[in-house]
């Protein structure tokens, strides 16, 4: 199964970025199994995005800036409004960065 | 939304925990590191705030395991020399592992990219290498190819290191050794230098012959160096056609030091694996050129053009960078000036994207949101931009 490497970048993946990398530093791992557990982690993180999230967003904003390159968009946001069943949030500046979902459905 | 945020996040932690356990047991360093893995990992998302902190078990791991961690810091690097080295290796060795196996030539074409990147980064090693090489030879040949020997200067320690596993103090000193060369401060043993005068000498060959010198290179032995270490002066203060003739001679003499070098390492496997062990230190070394060089490694035409590549390359490197430089400042300014510090990030993946004049539209699927320190799940999401 292909997987983005995009997920990292979040929360759950920079901490576990951290993690290996001062278990590599330290030697307690080798930067092969870190890379494989990085690798897991891409499949496991849009595993479980696919399957065990059901909620539905909407977004609107000032687009500042986009961009389409490598088959990836990225847009900056202005003012931008987050919205969700339960709740909403609103930010200055926000950069979106999608990947396109059909390289991982080929 | 949290809450199924946080359990989300713990089941992925765990799915990734079980799937790769298998390696760690197997082949890896067990079940206490990866435990040890499981608790910071756990404990860095709770701290992060993102993950609730009564997690189930999980909770219960991260104290535990975030305590183990200095405890086993302290301990493996004196059990365990190979673990010790993979580290050292890190920057250098990922390529390394994979073009031993891989006999194919196709593979040295990637391998280059990933090498170029590694080695340019302790750009220290090229000034250095310039002054071996020029100490060595000193002709106009060091020069063209101190550039070079830089970034392949790296390789063979790679070498080193696998040669002497056994041995903690050399593995650590290669470790100090490369650290240098990124940055020179560390004033380190004189083991250190030992180490280095080995390398060089045998470096300085493949820089000078591409196509010929490579098998000593592997051998590591002193043995086949020093015949090709001589004719390597001889060339160095000849022309450039009697370069070129000596590069046909070594081609030839390479080709009865096979022999020798077979004899040296595991016969039978590394007598496949040497031929694309040498492509592949040729790609990592030549980076700058590797069309030429990966087609035809052992043909004659291929050394002459090469250094010429480089050339070009390297004025081409003076060019660009200031342009480049220039347009990444302009992008981060606007980029980074609000938002790395604030980070909203949403990452996710596109299934369409629409334009109607300054109106945007994409729907999004899977993504992560992390927006006013808090991070959000969606399986789907639509988005409306003015431009």
């Amino acid at each position: 199964m292909a997987t983005f490497e995009l997920y990292r970048r979040s929360t759950i993946g920079m901490c576990l970025t951290e993690t290996l990398d001062e278990m590599v530093q330290s030697g307690t791992l080798s930067p092969d199994l870190a890379i494989q557990v990085l690798t897991q982690f891409d499949k496991s993180m849009t595993e479980a995005l696919e399957t065990q999230v059901k909620s539905k967003v909407t977004i609107k904003g000032h687009l500042h800036t986009y961009r389409f390159c490598d088959n990836v968009w990225t847009f900056i946001l202005q003012d931008a409004l987050f919205k969700n069943e339960d709740s909403q949030e609103n930010v200055g500046r926000v950069k979106i960065v999608a990947c396109d979902s059909k390289l991982l459905t080929q | 939304m949290a809450a199924s945020t946080s359990g989300v996040y713990v089941s992925v932690i765990e799915d990734v925990i079980n799937k790769v356990r298998e390696e760690f047991l197997n082949n890896g360093p067990g079940e206490d590191v990866l435990k040890e893995l499981q608790g910071t990992w756990e404990a860095k998302t709770v701290q992060a705030g993102v993950v609730n902190n009564p997690i189930e078990r999980s909770a219960a791991k991260g104290t535990p395991g975030s305590g183990v961690t200095p405890v086993h810091d302290l301990n493996v690097p004196y059990e365990g020399t190979e673990e010790y080295e993979t580290p050292t290796a890190e920057m250098l060795f990922p390529p390394t592992p994979l073009q031993t196996p891989i006999p194919a030539t196709p593979i040295p074409t990637p391998l280059p990219g990933t090498g170029d990147n590694m080695y340019n980064i302790p750009t220290g090693g090229s000034e250095y290498s310039a002054n071996e090489s020029g100490s060595s030879n000193g002709g106009v040949n060091a020069e063209l190819k101190a550039g070079r020997s830089g970034p392949y200067m790296q390789p063979p320690s790679a070498w080193m290191n696998q040669r002497p596993p056994l041995d903690v103090n050399i593995a650590y000193v290669e470790g100090r050794d490369e650290a240098d060369r990124g940055a020179s401060h560390q004033p380190p043993t004189q083991d250190f230098f030992q180490m280095n005068s080995g390398k060089r000498k045998r470096e300085d060959f493949p820089a000078q012959y591409q196509a010929g010198g490579y098998l000593p290179q592997q051998d590591g032995a002193g043995d086949a160096a020093p015949e090709i270490f001589e004719i390597e002066v001889s060339e160095g203060s000849s022309s450039i056609a009697s370069r070129a003739w000596s590069e046909m001679l070594t081609r030839v003499r390479s080709s009865t030091l096979k022999i020798p070098q077979l004899d040296g390492p595991i016969p039978d496997p590394y007598d496949e694996l040497s031929t694309p062990n040498i492509y592949n230190y040729q790609g990592a070394f030549n980076e700058d050129y590797n069309v030429a060089s990966t087609p035809a490694p052992h043909d004659i035409p291929v050394s002459t053009p090469a250094p010429v590549v480089q050339n070009d390359v390297g004025d081409d490197d003076d060019d660009e960078p200031p342009l480049n430089e220039n347009d990444d400042d302009e992008l981060d300014d606007v980029d980074q000036g609000d938002e790395l510090n604030t980070a909203h990030l949403v990452l996710a993946q596109f299934d369409k994207v629409t334009r109607t004049k300054s109106k945007w539209k994409c729907t999004l699927k899977d993504g992560i949101m992390h927006i006013n320190n808090k991070d959000i799940l969606f399986n789907k999401a639509t988005g409306e931009f003015e431009f």
